[in-house]
This record gives structure tokens, sequence and C-alpha cells, in this order.
């Protein structure tokens, strides 16, 4: 009965997702199953939580769940009607393609296999599932009190709800608040970032095998599948990275002239950042800036600014909804202004220090960062195309902005906050590393552009004719 | 025709299964230690919150007890929490008790000896429903509670304070 009911849930959040996305592609692009299923995913897991938070205001009991389920349903229908086209079936994969698709469902079996053998981390109880817990007792709202309780302050109130009440959903379809079971989502978004490195390898090189091999070194950063944090411990950080590399990914896709489907589905990511995680907050940013440079240099329509509107719409609507709350403010961080950035200036330099002692944390990240540094180096000479300057601020203009806010950190030891969450926050940014280092092994050179069409699947390679068979076989 | 030698092709190769052997080499004992480490435990709606209580005292399935304490309380009553300063085992029991103790208020006090006469002047009688220790000796001045393993007491304020 739990088994069907968590099916129940999950089916509503893919089938929500798949409608959403049915509207933003609008038959114009192509995208894969694996595409398919890893945006039906995210937009789902991003539109229910909203849609709980939202119809939570004015209803809640048995009608809370019915109204969102109706919604998902009718947004089923919508997909149902307009389906996305999916690219004809290319030949047969060959050997090594199949071989390594063999390891990725392994490794993913290992994934679910370790998130259930774990409990849910520290964080992943205290500051994301008491949200989904308190809602489901209170009828699928979260009680006011829990808010100006200073006693619970301890469990950051003020965070956003796109995890929580993805757990929410899963609670008021087995009809208990589970623990065991609100781990269920966090390998599924494991599944999902592999979906997109190896669906964005396939689009960023024209060759399948490319995001197939880097979607199983995926597995094998310990940062990402066993430690702190990871994708098993129910924390908010993984999700975040992988809605962060769907961001990128889509906004690298549309550098391609008319390439409006992808320029959407960057905008729908986008405003889902800081609706995941607070941190999202920096993400958004850097990659709405991004997304500002992708427009200008493609020299787009500026109706195509209204992207950054859904995104503002959910931070401020959070602001507010967190003020009329009375939640309390978060104490880990200083007020944010000259004064006190000037007084605390002399912690630039052993920050500094933490943040190239994490980047060569062989246990934690192996060695993914040198890999990625030697990848940054292969696309030095590619800053012509605009989609290299996008992922190289995206990899690094976060990693500046997370190391700046340790600046105003109010914990009397800074350097130990540093210690307990740097390697998290540099999670967020890893998977754009993997999308690095896709282009690196590819060799992907911007001179000679040329649109590679694989029977049927348009990809936003720019592919040198020496590499691509395709094109030279044309 | 002349035939060049692809060295760059070939460095290019060299150099990504080098780094790529290299990185296997180095996350494989990581990985392996992780996935080898643990058995799977029991499941159930409260598998986390036991874990940590059966870690922190020793008693196992100890969240439904607690659960079922905190609801037979008044519910417009607060909760007080005392744990220990500079004591994460302390800390932790703290903030898992407060989350179970919903839908109570909580209070939660870091102390950093044994008195607790500062932080208990602060309370109203009136308005606690229970307190609880959290690896914190109970003052003499309240009542026995019920015991959980070795660390966790919770007084009903129902039971006369001396």
């Amino acid at each position: 009965m739990s088994a069907l009911a968590v099916l129940g849930a999950l089916g509503t959040l893919l089938v929500a997702g798949y409608g959403l996305l049915t509207l933003l592609a609008r038959k114009e692009t192509q995208l894969s199953l694996t595409e398919q299923i890893a945006f039906s995913w995210l937009l789902g897991t991003g539109a229910v939580s909203l849609l709980l938070w939202i119809f939570g205001l004015f209803v809640h009991g048995v009608l809370l769940p019915g109204l969102v389920s109706i919604i998902c349903l009718s947004l089923g229908f919508v997909g149902w009607r307009r389906m996305v086209p999916r690219p004809l079936r290319r030949g047969r994969p060959n050997p090594f393609e199949i071989f390594l698709a063999i390891i990725i469902v392994i490794e993913i079996a290992i994934v679910f296999y370790l998130s259930f053998v774990h409990t849910l981390g520290w964080d992943g109880l205290l500051n994301w599932e008491i949200k989904a817990r308190y809602a489901f007792a209170n009828g699928g709202v979260i009680p006011a009190t829990y808010f100006s309780d200073s006693g619970r302050a301890f469990s950051h109130p003020e965070y956003p709800l796109a995890i929580p009440f993805t757990e929410l959903w899963l609670y008021l379809w087995l009809g208990e608040a589970d623990q065991f079971c609100a781990k269920t989502i966090f390998p599924i978004f494991y599944v999902i970032g592999t979906f997109l490195v190896i669906a964005f390898g396939r689009r960023f090189t024209g060759r399948t095998w490319i995001g197939l091999l880097m979607a199983a070194f995926l597995f094998f950063v310990p940062q990402i599948t066993v430690e702190v944090g990871s994708a098993i411990a129910g924390y908010a950080d993984f999700p975040l990275s992988i809605f962060y590399l769907a961001t990128i990914g889509c906004l690298f896709c549309a550098t391609e002239p008319k390439n409006d489907a992808f320029f959407r589905l960057y905008a729908a990511c986008l405003a889902l950042l800081p609706w995941v995680k607070r941190d999202g907050l920096i993400l958004w940013v850097v990659a709405a800036a991004c997304g500002v440079f992708v427009i200008l240099r493609t020299k787009r329509a500026s109706r195509h600014f209204l992207a950054l509107f859904p995104g503002l719409l959910i931070i401020c609507g959070w602001r507010f909804y967190l003020g009329v709350m009375h939640a309390p403010q978060a104490a880990d961080f200083l007020p944010l202004n000259l004064e006190t950035f000037g007084s605390h200036l002399y912690r630039i330099l052993p920050l500094l220090s933490a943040l190239l002692a994490e980047f060569h944390n062989l246990p934690t990240w192996s060695l993914f960062w040198f890999v990625v540094a030697v990848g940054v180096a292969y696309l030095l000479d590619q800053m012509r195309n605009p989609g290299t300057p996008v992922l190289l601020t995206a990899l690094f203009v976060p990693i500046a902005l997370y190391l700046l806010i340790y600046v105003f950190s109010s914990w009397p030891n800074y350097l130990e906050h540093v210690g307990l969450s740097i390697s998290r926050l540099l999670l967020h940014v890893a998977p754009v590393g993997f999308l690095i280092t896709i282009l690196a092994v590819s060799r992907r050179r911007a001179k000679e552009p040329a649109r590679v069409r694989q029977r049927g699947v348009v990809t936003c390679a720019i592919a040198g004719s020496e590499r691509t068979p395709v094109v030279e076989l044309a | 025709m002349t035939f060049r030698f692809p060295y760059a092709r070939i460095a290019h190769v060299l150099l990504w299964c080098g780094l790529a052997v290299a990185s296997l080499g180095v996350s494989i004992p990581k990985i392996y230690s992780g996935v080898t480490e643990y058995p799977l435990r029991p499941t159930g709606p409260l598998h986390t919150c036991d874990s940590y209580l059966k870690f922190a005292t020793g008693v196992p399935c100890a969240s439904k007890d607690l659960i079922s304490i905190f609801q037979s309380m008044t519910a417009s009553k607060r909760i007080i929490i005392f744990t220990r300063k500079d004591d994460a085992f302390s800390s932790g029991l703290g903030m898992t008790t407060a989350y179970l103790a919903s839908p109570h208020l909580v209070r939660l006090f870091e102390i950093n000896g044994t008195h607790l006469d500062n932080e208990l002047s602060k309370m109203n009688p009136d308005e606690v429903a229970a307190v609880v220790f959290c690896r914190v000796n109970r003052p003499n001045l309240f009542p026995a509670g019920k015991v959980f393993g070795s660390g966790l007491e919770v007084v009903s304020t129902s039971e006369k304070v001396r």
C-alpha cells in the first residue's frame, strides 16, 4: 500500500511536470526521453511545492491535496494533448555505450541502497523534514506558531519549501509522516542529475558516450555519493545543484540562435533556484546575470528579460510571507554592509586558504576539482563562443560569492563555519564542473561552427568538422 | 599526400585517460567504505529520530514514547529543554526532543554548569507542560520523571515541583 502511495505521489509530480514541460517546449524542439523525465521531475517538484504553499494560504485538510492533485492531472492532460516530440531512434548503441549504461544503472541502484541504509542527515531532519512533518500534522499547512517559536529557530523556519513540501506531498499520499519514505526523493534527484549530464553531454558534443561517461563519473565524487550533505543525506544541497545544472545547461543550449524552448526551460529552472534553498538566491543572481549576458550577446528581443520575473516573484513572495509570519531572521550572518565588510576584511586570506584546502581535500572531492581545472584550461581559448563565458561564470562567481559571504559570518570561529559548510556549497556548482569537463573532453572548437544533426535530434553542438562523424559523412 | 601524426590528439586522450584512472584510484576506496560501512537498518516512520535517540541514550524506538508523553500534555503549554553547552550530544538530543515535542512551543536553554537557578527563575510554571533534561542532571527541586536510557529525562510539571 505504501509503495502504491509513493508511486502515486511521484507519478503526479511527474505528470504535472510533464504538462508544464509541454507548455514550455511548445513542440518547437525535440527532447529525448531522459530530458523529458528530468525536466518533468524538476518542474513537477517545483510546481507541486509552490501549489501546496500557495493553496495552503487559503485551504487546508483534504481539500488541499485534492486541489493540487486536480491541477496535476489537468497539467498531465495538457501534456498528453501536446506531447513534446522525441527524436527519431538513432542506430543501435555501440558496445561502449551499453557498457556505460549498465555501469550507470548499477550506480543508481547503489545510490538508492545507500539512501535507505542511511538515516536523514542532521539538517535533513531538523531543517527540512521538520517542516514537512509539522505541515502534515496541521492539514498540509505549516502552523503559524512554528515561524514565531524562538525555541525552534534552530530549524531555520526562513528556509524555502521546495524540498519539505515535496516530502509533504509524499506524506499526503501516504497518509502519515514517514521519514523513511521521505528519503525516496533524494536518489531520484541523483537519477535526474545523471539524466541531465547524459542529455547535455549529447547536446553539447553530439556524442552520447561522452554524456554517459561523465554521468558514470558523477558517482565517483564522494561529496555527491557518500559524504555529509550528499545525494543520500536528505539535504537540499544536492537537489539545488541539480536545479542549477538544469538552469545553466539550458542557458548554454539557449545560446544557439532561435533556441527559445531551452530559454524558457532556463527561465523555469532559474525561478526555482531560490525556492529550493536560501543559498539558491546567490545562484539565481549569477544565473540571471548569465541570462542577461546571453540575451544581449545573442541579440534576443527585450521580452526575454521577463525570464527573470518568475524568480523575482518567488523571492519577494517568500520574503513577504516570512515577514507576515514574523519568522526570525537568520543569525548566522552579520548585517551585510560596508562597515562590517571593512572591519572583517582580514578574513579574506584565511578564507581563501580554507577554500584551496577544500579543493584538494581528496577524501571529499577525489580529483574532481583538479579535473575541472584542466577542463577550464581547455576552454580558455574558446571565450568567443557565448556559452563558454556562461559556464565559467556559473562555476567561479558563486564560489567567489560564497567565500565573500563568510566575511560576514557571525560565528565566533568563522573558520569552523566554513569547515562545516564549504563542501556543501561547492556541491552546488559541482555539476557545472561536469559540463565544463564534457566540453573539454570533446575538444569542441568554436571555429567553423556547424550545427550537428543526429538523425532527427538537433543538438546545441557547434562542432569542429574533424570531430563529428555525422558532419564528416556529410 | 602527407601523413601527420596526431600528437595533440594522442596527448589529449592520454591526459584524460590518466585523469580518469587517477580519479577512480582515489575515489573507489572511499566510495567502497561508504557503501559497506552500514548494514540495512529497520525502517519505520520515525527511523531517523529513533536512530539519533538510540545513539544518544541507548534506548531503541524511543521516539514513539516521547511523542505520546508530549501528546498527553496540554498542547498550549511550553516544553522547556535544558542542554549542556559545548556538548554536541546534549545539543542534538535537545533539538531532536524539540522536533518531537510538536505542537507544543519549546524553549531551549543551553547551560554552562550544573546550576539552573537563573533559567528556572525565567519560567512561569503555569505555562510549562514539561521540563526535559538532556545530559543535564535534574535539580533536586524536580521530582523524578520518565527516564530514557542515559541522559534524557522528561519531567511533567503536573508532578508537584518540590
